[in-house]
């Protein structure tokens, strides 16, 4: 019971993330002083994800950790280079199960 | 960004071509959020979250990262409060997509722009803003363009997390799709990261993520976001302001 409300409670506050905007702010503007904070949630969001699962993978074998950081380095290489993040996934794959058979 | 048409390439303008054009562009991204979404199967299916549950909470929340992090939570017995605030946290950042995106739907019919929000997330976003800014499209056009994109996205996340967790336990571990999330997860970075405060903030909240994941209440997520948000603007502040200026509103 508890799940369903919390998955629930999540589920609506997205949404409402999603349709605040698109119903209230039309073609308007929200104030400039939240246009600075707002213009670093993306980053901020997406490198506290990235951070807190490349800790949370895995455990203590500090090789495979390794292996894993050099799979995430070649996928960002591969994207800055091409722009294309399914040849960053690719890449990435690519050095994870490399070194995985070589290694580990 | 501003791209002027090249004479003789005239890309088809009326409503089903462009609902396939949005589909055909957003095609890296499902490829990208297939092992994504087969992962996150994988980790409900082997979590103790009710499989029901789980796959409800796939079309309930329509975002990955806080879908997960909201089954890892329940999986670990989290307090209830602090798994929605966690979540909601990791979210905040689609209130921003919205915000940008709003502007190209406003003359939309309410009941329509209340669907509209639906698909709004990172993949979206990166496809749909460059598009609806070479201004060729109008609003009509921009709705086939954006709902293409979208429905094919959610399609393809519900069909794959589906997928995974009717399989369940049957994805060979080799594969490592654990490691699907964190690769599209840094491409998605080293695509749309580009200004040197963007960086800062990028890379700081992930060391404190990473440092703080031992954190009481699952608190590191929500730690590093507000940490690396203040470190941004800061950085912004200590760079030339008339630079960052002319970065934003352009």
């Amino acid at each position: 019971m508890t799940a369903w409300l919390v998955i629930a409670a999540v589920g609506l506050g997205t949404y409402a993330f999603r349709a605040t905007m698109f119903v209230v702010l039309g073609d308007r503007r929200l104030p400039s002083w939240t246009d600075r904070p707002l213009a670093y949630v993306g980053p901020a969001a997406l490198g506290a994800l990235l951070g807190g699962m490349m800790l949370s993978i895995d455990g203590p074998r500090s090789t495979a950790r390794a292996v894993e950081l050099a799979a995430v380095a070649a996928a960002f290489v591969m994207v800055r280079r091409t722009g294309d993040v399914v040849r960053g996934v690719v890449a990435g794959f690519a050095v994870l199960w490399t070194l995985t058979w070589l290694v580990l | 960004m501003t791209t002027t048409t090249i004479s003789g390439i005239r890309e088809p303008r009326d409503g089903v071509s462009l609902v396939l054009q949005g589909a055909r562009d957003m095609t890296p991204m499902v490829i990208g959020i297939i092992p994504f979404g087969l992962a996150v199967g994988a980790t409900i299916a082997s979590s103790s979250v009710e499989v029901g549950v789980g796959l409800a909470s796939a079309p309930i929340i329509l975002a990955g990262a806080a879908q997960l992090t909201t089954v890892e939570m329940l999986d670990a017995g989290a307090n209830p409060i602090v798994i929605i605030a966690s979540a909601l946290l990791i979210n905040l950042r689609i209130l921003l997509y919205s915000t940008s995106l709003a502007p190209w739907f406003a003359g939309a019919p309410l009941r329509q722009r209340l669907l509209l929000a639906i698909p709004v997330i990172d993949q979206t976003h990166l496809v749909a803003m460059p598009r609806f800014e070479r201004g060729d499209l109008d609003l009509g056009g921009r709705i086939a363009y954006y709902s293409g994109g979208g429905g094919w996205l959610i399609a393809a996340w519900l069909g794959s997390q589906s997928f995974a967790l009717l399989v369940g336990a049957g994805l060979p571990p080799a594969a490592r799709l654990d490691m699907a999330a964190p690769l599209v997860l840094v491409g998605l970075i080293a695509k749309s990261v580009a200004t040197r405060p963007a960086v800062v903030t990028a890379a700081v909240a992930a060391i404190v993520a990473g440092v703080g994941a031992g954190l009481p209440f699952n608190a590191a997520t929500l730690v590093a976001i507000v940490v690396a948000i203040a470190a941004g603007v800061m950085t912004e502040r200590r760079s030339a302001p008339e630079a960052e200026l002319v970065e934003r509103t352009s």
